[in-house]
């Protein structure tokens, strides 16, 4: 038996996103209540950086008899330029704005200003956990599609917005011609890849995201720098995006979602998403059962080429091992691919749709 | 005294970053023997979060090929082991999936007690955010220093410098400014402060710290200017990383419950078979262990008895590659590949490699670019590792490798590679050995388990190895020594039992594949020209020696130390063609 990794490309699922501080805060709302995506839900204030102003060393004092000199203690609110201690005609000044942290071993450690930091609900749903000063989950019903990378859109790496399917077909690659003003504040979906000119437009006519097949190699950088954020749902390389993905990005065309593209390979894995709120009473969920063996008729996604990016229905479980192309002997499934007949993949190949 | 409890059945798990897998070892006619054994992915992240999970299903290839049961319906395991064959007798396990041990490293001089600090974080599954240096002028002001640990809130500031009796003042004013970092942070993400410097400084670092942070102590790991003790700091962060990390994957607990014994970081248990295969052989020459896993590359050499581990933290089969191509430049991934292939498209193959870890290639291309992966990942450890060896008399070259009588192979990225010599081929570029060698492959994946068996019950590691639980892949002979391309630089006479024998001239830029089949012996004579060696007792010594087979045959390797390849791509290519033609890849 074969327990495989998993991956969801879904019309309807119950959808939770924990939402942290990075340091401890404020949470702002309740369990029970109802947020908005860009509703801001908990905030904190970020430590500044410290300073470290050389007082004793400054004023050629021994450590004994530095206290003498001081003009500021622990807790003091101080200005940039203002005398932090004096001896005579040599006056020590704050390089920064802040406060006076800690004074200890000559040295006088000034922290500038805490930095605010806000933390949005990114999706619009109920408020089912609070943790006090660290943070909240948030539930809602919704389509979810997880791809595999994704960069741009610093500093927050997620965003809100109409969809806007801008090609017909999945292997259709987003062209810069379709982006212009009517796409203002939109997330655009095209079917595979794109090039810089689309970034580009993507830029002047300030897109909210773009969701892609596959991204080219020699665009990741550029992408990473971008502040659009940018979801290569197959990842990187020319691919057409999935059939069942770009079927249900393009079903709910002109539907509000959130995208984040926030990806990391382990601890934990995270990818980026696509999540299109539903309105809860439009269909009772269905129930899933996850973390369970690889059985025939299951529908499944390939993770590498030559067939990466490509859904097709596992047809048979071969008992025994057969050789790749590589010589490699593995054991793997037959899945019949739309338009071609069986083809052999390594079970490690191969994610479960949910 | 109690009469000990007979082991009959014993059930091993290694819960790797991507792959779980269980190894069953029997007593069968009054020896333990390996039974079978099954590999899993690692369940630590969704849908599962449970690495019991992972090792559940490795188990279960094992009882579907054993028909013996070992969890119950609820799906806790049965210990001990019960008539109809069920359960076992002993459950244990080694582990590498959790985080790494996220350390930031400081030291006075780069190249003495900040390499030493280094290697000695590299005895653990270790993770280095940033070194902090007073040698290196853009990192010696206090206030970087003190940012740095802010902004990286590592869980561990390893210290070190000062020879015994050297230096204090700089020291103690690095420990002071570490100090002061840990003090305006908050006290539940300040890192504790392992001091393995200058001995002498102990007292006024322990009253420098105190209070501000939770303080170790180690042996200084740079005693005098050429002398490096990495040991006593070493067991220090292990023992940190199995109290903060280990303890941190989802289901350990379960796990713990299940083992007689705490589990043990995979690397530890690696270290401890191929330390005992040292005694085994010759004492004169060192035994070395490489571990390619998804996450880490492990080396671990044993030299005069004693082992040097080193784990290239982050940088494996699956993960890490991206990085490698970023420090290391495209070039020294392309150099490996037998065909044009731009750093772009490397990228591309690694990125997605990243995100489907357990993932493997189905196309030759990719093939290429996931071996040249691995070639430099064991070059970034051995050029890691190799400073810290003690090697003795078994480094005849100090610029190349030391003489190894056997080198033993892990890791799924090796094991599971399409053909013998691909592997050979993968070792003999990225290890450059000289000499004599023995390769030996661990193909079930089982040598952590049998690690981790040697602390519960010894013999059962020494059966099952007895036993042949590793595989011979191949004998080489590295002839060592500078000619021109073509000249003549070996004659080998194979003598087989059977009586049977043939004369072989070996050229310099050869590489020459002998057949000598797994359970096969020979006896080689080996006259080298008189400016080469082949390690038998230096340039131009003569000499026989008896040698097994193994899947990829004898292979004498004449390309010359160090390896040089090709400049020119087409020449290059075809040259790596031919390499990769000869060994049977």
């Amino acid at each position: 038996m074969y327990y495989p990794a998993e991956i969801y490309v879904t019309p309807l699922t119950l959808v939770r996103r924990e939402r942290v501080l990075p340091a401890p805060g404020e949470v702002l709302v309740r369990q029970g209540e109802h947020v908005e995506p860009l509703q801001v839900v908990a905030r904190a204030e970020l430590p500044g950086s410290p300073s470290i102003v050389p007082v004793a060393h400054l004023l050629d004092v021994p450590l004994a008899r530095l206290k003498k000199y001081l003009r500021v203690q622990p807790g003091d609110t101080v200005e940039q330029g203002q005398s932090i201690a004096k001896r005579g005609f040599r006056t020590v000044e704050a390089p920064v704005a802040g406060k006076v942290k800690l004074i200890t071993r000559g040295r006088v450690i000034i922290e500038t200003p805490p930095v605010p930091f806000e933390l949005q609900a990114y999706i619009p749903g109920t408020v089912t956990q609070v943790v006090p000063q660290y943070g909240l989950a948030v539930e809602t019903t919704a389509a979810l599609i997880q791809g595999v990378w994704g960069g741009g859109g610093a500093p927050h790496y997620e965003a809100w917005g109409v969809l806007k399917c801008v090609t017909e077909r999945n292997d259709e690659p987003l062209r810069a011609h379709t982006v212009d003003l009517s796409c203002h504040g939109l997330i655009l979906v095209g079917g595979a890849g794109m090039n810089e000119a689309v970034l580009e437009q993507a830029v002047t006519f300030n897109v909210r995201g773009l969701v892609i097949g596959g991204l080219a190699p020699e665009l990741v950088p550029k992408v990473q720098q971008s502040p659009i954020p940018v979801i290569a749902i197959e990842g990187i390389g020319a691919t057409a995006m999935s059939e069942p993905a770009f079927r249900l990005l393009k079903t709910n065309d002109g539907r509000e979602a959130a995208i984040s593209v926030r990806v990391r390979p382990r601890w934990p894995v995270i990818r980026p998403e696509v999540i299109i709120p539903v309105p809860a009473t439009r269909a009772p969920l269905p129930q899933r059962q996850t973390g369970t063996p690889l059985e025939v008729g299951a529908k499944v996604r390939l993770v590498r080429a030559p067939y990466m990016g490509a859904v097709g229905t596992v047809v048979a479980l071969p008992p025994q091992p057969r050789a790749l192309d590589t010589g490699a002997l593995v054991h793997g499934a037959e899945v019949a691919l739309d338009g071609e007949g069986p083809v052999f993949v390594p079970l490690v190949n191969l994610e479960v749709l949910r | 005294m109690a009469e000990e409890q007979p082991i009959g059945s014993i059930l091993l798990a290694d819960c790797g970053t991507v792959i779980t897998r269980a190894v069953l070892l029997e007593q069968v006619a009054g020896r333990y023997r390996f039974v079978a054994h099954g590999e899993a992915l690692t369940t630590t992240e969704y849908p599962w979060a449970d690495v019991s999970e992972g090792i559940r299903h490795a188990a279960e290839q094992i009882e579907e090929v054993t028909g013996r049961r070992f969890f119950e319906a609820d799906g806790d395991i049965i210990l001990p082991e019960l008539s109809g064959r069920r359960g076992v007798d002993i459950f244990a396990a080694t582990a590498s999936a959790s985080q790494p041990l996220e350390v930031v490293l400081g030291g006075l001089v780069r190249d003495l007690s900040l390499a030493s600090i280094q290697r000695a974080a590299a005895g653990t599954y270790s993770l280095v955010k940033a070194v902090i240096c007073r040698d290196s002028s853009e990192s010696v002001n206090e206030e970087n220093i003190i940012r740095t640990i802010l902004e990286t809130t590592p869980d561990v500031v390893c210290l070190a410098g000062g020879t015994e009796g050297g230096a204090s003042a700089p020291v103690l004013e690095l420990v002071n400014t570490v100090t002061l970092a840990c003090s305006l942070m908050d006290p539940g993400v300040r890192p504790q402060l392992l001091y393995a410097g200058n001995s002498r400084l102990r007292r006024q670092v322990a009253k420098a710290v105190k209070g501000q942070a939770e303080l170790r102590v180690a042996d200084n790991v740079r005693p005098a200017l050429t002398v490096e003790n990495p040991f006593s700091a070493q067991a220090e962060l292990d023992a940190l990383y199995i109290q903060k990390k280990m303890g941190l994957m989802p289901g350990i607990e379960t796990v713990s419950g299940w083992c007689s014994t705490p589990l043990t970081p995979t690397a530890s248990a690696f270290s401890r078979v191929i330390h005992y295969l040292w005694h085994l052989g010759d004492p004169t020459r060192g035994v070395l262990g490489i571990d390619v896993g998804a996450a880490n590359t492990t080396v671990v050499a044993v030299f005069g008895g004693l082992p040097f581990l080193t784990i290239h933290g982050g940088v494996g089969s699956a993960f890490g590659g991206k990085e490698l191509l970023e420090r290391k430049g495209e070039e020294a991934i392309t150099r490996w590949i037998p065909a044009s292939i731009s750093g772009k498209e490397v990228f591309g193959i690694l990125a997605n490699k990243e995100m489907h870890p357990a993932s493997i290639y189905q196309e030759t291309r990719e093939l290429w670019v996931e071996q040249a992966v691995i070639r430099e990942a064991i070059r970034a450890a051995m050029e890691l590792a190799r400073p810290g060896w003690r090697t003795g008399e078994a480094q005849p070259y100090p610029h190349l490798m030391p003489l190894c009588e056997t080198i033993v192979l892990s890791g799924g990225a090796l094991t599971h590679a399409p053909r013998p010599g691909h592997v050979v081929l993968m070792i003999l570029d990225a290890l450059e050995p000289i000499g004599i060698a023995t390769l030996v492959l661990d193909v079930h994946g089982m040598i952590p388990a049998l690690g981790k068996v040697a602390t519960i019950k010894p013999l059962a590691m020494v059966e099952v190895l007895d036993s042949g639980a590793l595989v011979n892949l191949a004998t080489l002979i590295v002839p060592v020594g500078q000619a021109r391309r073509g000249d003549l630089v070996l004659r080998v006479n194979v003598a087989y039992d059977d009586g049977s024998n043939y004369d072989v001239d070996v050229h310099y830029g050869d590489l020459e594949v002998l057949p000598l089949l797994p359970g096969q012996e020979a006896v080689l004579t080996l006259r080298p020209e008189r400016n080469f060696d082949v390690g038998l007792g230096g340039p131009g010594k003569s000499g026989k020696r008896r040698v097994s087979g193994g899947l990829a045959g004898l292979i004498i390797d004449a390309r010359g130390r160090p390896l040089r390849l090709p400049r020119q791509p087409e020449l290059r290519h075809a040259q790596l063609r031919q390499w990769l033609w000869d060994v049977g890849g």
